[in-house]
């Protein structure tokens, strides 16, 4: 590694010097991005496309995008950013497909995409259970209506924690943009979502 | 500190929700809260998203997720150079790449039509002169016709009178 890609390096983050390490041919550095990276990278396509395949199928593409541009890798952001700009684009675009195919019709479809160990049984707790089911379904729906860059603003803000500055590079928008991105789709949260909060 | 509702700050209020103010900023807007029922509307509402949001979790990674992607990454590596630089034109899928082709067919011949404008003319209506020519020659015929009446006619008066 040179010296001012170690610099670079340095002044961002660890995973971008992991990522430099890459760079230079080491594969144990590209595993502990994998390692690292791999469950937030699934859990954020998920949660844009709400099909399980789907998602990992898009997220085995991020990774192994990242490891062919390694060649060309520059740390002139944060790896994160990076990565996400990646699973963005990709995610982003397979939604732009599948409504070009399919329309809208998986808006009232994704409780058919739930993982097994979310059907109710009969244990004593079943109703419990349901109860939940049933908000959960009603928070996925209110999260897949929104428009496709709102939703990806709020997944990111909300479950990587990212700051605006991080999400705007993302999105290739400003930060400003960002902020009203935002503000609309929580404001659709609210009046979506605000009663849970009581019941 | 002002009202972050009538100041349009709602960010302030999200973040508050979101636990992302520093304890200073908290604890300035936790007693403007307590006199502000349009703050206080709102946090309340934007911390129920929070809470509704944080009950969706992610679904459990497979776990040949690692086997795969090495496979693939590994399957890559062995393509050719050819292979390798043709794959950069694949994630164009066909059904994107048809109307790309059919703007590109239709921008080439309207550019053909505007460098060569008589080469894909109409073309000329020969039938209408063949009809015309027609005409022309039948009148000319009529006409004849109409001398010859005309001679005879005479011819036959000068011999009655003879």
């Amino acid at each position: 590694m040179n010296d001012m890609g170690v610099a670079a390096a340095a002044t961002l983050d660890y995973d971008a010097e992991l990522m430099l390490r890459v760079k230079e041919g080491d594969g144990t550095s590209f595993g502990v991005l994998l390692e690292k990276h791999r469950a937030s990278v699934i859990y954020f396509v998920y949660r844009l496309v709400q099909e399980q395949a789907v998602a990992e199928e898009l997220a085995q593409e991020v990774f192994l995008r990242v490891y062919r541009s390694r060649s060309s890798y520059e740390p002139t952001a944060k790896f994160k950013t990076w990565l996400f700009r990646i699973a963005t684009h990709l995610a982003l675009n397979w939604l732009r497909d599948e409504k070009h195919e399919r329309g809208q019709e998986r808006l009232d479809d994704v409780s058919a995409d739930l993982p097994a160990r979310e059907v109710a049984d009969q244990r004593p707790s079943v109703e419990q259970r349901l109860v939940h089911q049933v908000k959960l379904d009603e928070v996925r729906r209110a999260v897949a209506a929104l428009p496709d860059k709102q939703r990806a603003a709020v997944l990111m803000h909300k479950y990587e924690e990212m700051e605006y500055t991080q999400i705007a590079k993302v999105l290739g928008c400003s930060e400003s943009a960002v902020k009203s991105l935002l503000f609309r789709a929580y404001e659709t949260l609210r009046a979506r979502l605000a009663h849970m909060g009581t019941t | 500190m002002t009202c972050p509702t009538e100041n349009h700050n709602p960010e302030m209020l999200v973040g508050y929700a979101a636990g992302e103010l520093d304890p200073e900023t908290s604890m300035a807007l936790e007693r403007h809260l307590s006199g502000c029922s349009a703050c206080r509307s709102m946090v309340a509402e934007q911390t129920a998203v929070w809470r509704a949001l944080d009950a969706w979790e992610g679904p459990p990674v497979s776990s040949d997720f690692n086997r795969r992607l090495y496979r693939r990454i590994e399957a890559g590596e062995r393509l050719s150079w050819w292979a390798r630089l043709t794959m950069s034109f694949h994630p164009i899928p066909l059904r994107r790449a048809l109307p790309l082709t059919a703007t590109a067919g239709l921008l080439l011949m309207a550019s053909l039509l505007l460098q060569h404008p008589n080469r894909l003319a109409p073309p000329a209506p020969r039938g209408e002169i063949v009809r015309a020519e027609q005409v022309e020659r039948t009148l000319d015929d009529l006409d004849l016709l109409r001398q010859f009446a005309t001679a005879n006619a005479a011819e036959s008066t000068h011999s009655d009178a003879m």
